[in-house]
């Protein structure tokens, strides 16, 4: 059904696709989309256990990892074609989560966040001792590098988990998800499958995690391959889900760009307190808009137009 | 007359073409220099030294009017912009791009540390850029390939000969070498090179042990390293992995005739943690301000009138970059970013770290300083031309040691 919901999205979907050719369409801009798209994939494919389930993934890292992984080294060692490559990584990806999920989701609130946490970071450091030679681009590959592909890419992966994330906002499995995250008893109680709404969850998350693992391989010129198992990865998807707005669909596309575009103004203009202050920042966004950012607009549109439906997706 | 009208115009017009040639042929402003550096995050202490010693060659440069640029036929002052990457490797290659964009920069300088060194060189690559970096000794990184990427700065081959130079000078002195090897490329890589620095050197490597970052426990590593009777043991950990081993070998009681320990003890924390457990450890951090070529003098006063003591280590490699890159500009007579890569590569100058010329692969030829904590203040000991204190060797037994300063 088209609403001016979707239009809008589709205006802004058809902005980013001609972007390159428009004169903005530099480098530079498009380096920075790609951080930008990489985030919001990362928050958004968190979102799907995170926000719709309510289970605390702080591992989701270790997946994004698994994914550019793989994607890595079938496109560049097997030199597979990087659509092949990246599906690969994400299956990958999703295979490590169901055999992760199915005793991880016994655990629960605190308890299963501590061991995902654990979990990655034992990845990670398994992938250093492992793999310790950084993973670079030749020379030649280098001189014809092009950003434009990459960018295409990164767009795709992000267009793609929105999407998903639309339909589950909607769908059965979603509200399914839902009704996990707000009560486990009470859902169980309804006919609804607590257990496999959850590893679904998982899964999925994971997947999506690996796609923009897999599309970070293709687009970084060189890095340890531990690197991409980084808690960075989990923490900073985590911040831009909540302070967007946790358990919506739109809410880690609006904390990534509010996250990359603060963090890069403070780093540029503040050099030295430019990390505490985009702390304090997050703070006080998430003590005054517990909803997130989705909350204010929200507010705003009800205000504005009050009989319009809020878009929290709860 | 219309033609008065004409003529004026016409003159008007040459007045305007040639003030408009005039404006182009002044140049730009400012030779715009980029660089993205760790200022902050887990490389931030070393990381600052770098900044440090690229604004005070700056500042020394532009004073006396600038870079001399034959297409402008003018000095024209450098203008470094840095970004701060914090310590990300990701945020290093979006500055990078940004510099190279908004910033116009003919020139990268390089930031801190290896995994940083290896994404932002690379970025040197794709925009055609020259791409000039100190503060690693990875060699591998320029096996690459790669044609933007130089390095005025020790590599891992001359780490390992001028260490084996130096031990071979030593009258009736040890021959079993012991390799505590950290699993990390260039932990791996130097491994390699001490391995076959000593067969060709006539030593022995009689134990090599691996371990990965992060080990707190070093207890078999050295019982290893004793049963072997070790003399010059040989190692690359980090700073919290080489004051664990320092630790435990005190523990231990074993205390090799010879310790080379390199990373770790190049910040002054190694001694504050250790006092006289750390004394006598051979170090390499690539510089030291008692090595008297040109200009150091210069730098060590400016440095204490700054920081209030000599220059600090990576402020001279640092400083350096700036005279290659302010001599490689003026030798390619414009801003042209190829012609002053190959000015680069063809650089013969003496710079505060010595006379520099590079190979093909943009690895610096570069004097290689070896120092040695003597009651806990580093020493430079190799090259003995300018060594501030002979090697003490053998290394004492911990027990034998007296406190740091002799007043505890």
């Amino acid at each position: 059904m088209f609403n001016w919901k979707n239009g809008s999205l589709l205006v802004v979907l058809v902005g980013f696709i001609v972007l390159p050719f428009l004169p903005f369409g530099g480098k530079d801009n498009l380096t920075l989309l790609i951080s930008l798209f990489l985030l919001a994939s990362m928050a958004s494919s968190w979102n799907i256990l995170g926000g719709y389930v309510g289970h605390i993934n702080l591992g989701h890292g270790a997946f994004f990892g698994i994914g550019s992984l793989v994607t890595r080294a079938l496109w560049l060692e097997y030199e597979l074609p990087i659509l092949i490559a990246l599906a690969a990584g994400a299956l990958v990806a999703a295979i490590a989560a169901l055999i992760v999920g199915a005793p991880a989701l016994r655990l629960r609130g605190t308890y299963f966040a501590i061991g995902t946490l654990a979990l990655a970071e034992a990845m990670r450091l398994t992938v250093g001792n492992v793999l310790p030679r950084v993973s670079r681009l030749p020379g030649p590959a280098l001189r014809s590098y092009d950003i434009v592909p990459r960018y295409y890419l990164a767009l795709a992966v992000l267009a793609v988990i929105v999407i998903f994330t639309l339909w589950l906002n909607r769908s059965k499995l979603g509200l399914g998800m839902m009704a996990v995250r707000e009560d486990e008893e009470a859902a169980r109680s309804i006919g609804v499958n607590v257990f496999l709404h959850s590893i679904l969850a998982f899964v999925m998350s994971a997947f999506f995690a690996g796609l923009a693992g897999g599309a970070f391989a293709y687009f970084h010129v060189g890095y340890y391959p531990n690197y991409t198992f980084g808690p960075i990865w989990t923490f900073d998807a985590v911040i831009i889900a909540y302070v967007g707005g946790v358990g919506t669909p739109f809410g880690p596309l609006i904390g990534a760009i509010f996250f990359v575009l603060v963090r890069d103004i403070l780093s540029a203009n503040l050099v030295n307190v430019h990390l505490i202050i985009f702390g304090i920042v997050f703070i006080l966004i998430v003590l005054l808009l517990p909803g997130g950012f989705t909350e204010l607009i929200d507010r705003i549109r009800q205000y504005v137009m009050p009989d319009t439906e809020p878009d929290t997706g709860t | 007359m219309k033609r008065i009208v004409l003529v004026a115009m016409l003159i008007l017009s040459v007045m305007a073409l040639g003030s408009t040639s005039m404006a182009q042929d002044e140049g730009p402003e400012f030779i715009e220099l980029g660089a993205s550096i760790p200022l902050s995050g887990r490389y931030a202490g070393p990381a600052i030294q770098v900044d440090r010693g690229y604004a005070m060659a700056i500042e020394d440069i532009n004073e006396a009017g600038g870079v001399y640029v034959a297409e402008y036929d003018r000095q024209i002052p450098l203008n470094l912009t840095v970004l701060d990457d914090e310590s990300d490797p990701v945020k290093a290659v979006e500055n990078l791009e940004d510099l190279y964009s908004n910033e116009d920069v003919v020139v990268y300088l390089g930031g801190f540390g290896s995994d940083m060194h290896a994404a932002a060189s690379a970025v040197g690559e794709v925009n055609a850029t020259p791409y000039i970096g100190v503060a690693f000794a990875l060699w591998d990184v320029h096996q690459q390939g790669f044609e933007y990427l130089f390095s005025p700065f020790p590599k891992s081959p001359e780490l390992s000969t001028a260490m084996f130079e130096m031990l071979s000078s030593i009258e009736d002195g040890p021959t079993r070498v012991g390799i505590i090897a950290e699993s990390t490329d260039w932990g791996l890589e130097l491994t390699d090179f001490w391995t076959a620095d000593a067969e060709e050197f006539g030593f022995e490597i009689v134990a090599v042990e691996e371990y990965a970052p992060g080990t707190q426990d070093f207890s078999d590593i050295i019982l290893a390293m004793q049963d072997a009777e070790v003399e010059i043991m040989l190692s690359l950990p980090n700073p919290p992995d080489g004051i664990a081993l320092a630790t435990q070998m005190a523990e231990l009681d074993w205390a090799p005739a010879f310790s080379n320990i390199i990373r770790a003890p190049d910040a002054p924390t190694w001694i504050q943690a250790l006092g006289a457990n750390g004394d006598f450890v051979a170090f390499m951090p690539g510089w030291h301000n008692a090595m008297a070529f040109e200009g150091v003098d210069a730098l060590n006063e400016a440095h204490v009138e700054m920081m209030g003591r000599p220059s600090d280590p990576l402020v001279g490699p640092s400083y350096a970059t700036v005279q290659i890159v302010a001599a490689a500009i003026e030798a390619a007579g414009t801003l042209d970013r190829d012609a002053i890569r190959d000015a680069i590569a063809a650089t013969e100058l003496d710079t505060v770290i010595g006379t520099v010329t590079f190979n093909e692969d943009g690895t610096g030829n570069v004097p290689v300083a070896i120092l040695q904590y003597q009651n806990g203040t580093p020493e430079l000991v190799w090259p003995a031309e300018f060594a501030t204190a002979d090697l003490v060797y053998p290394a004492p037994a911990f027990a034998d040691r007296e406190p740091i300063g002799g007043d505890e």
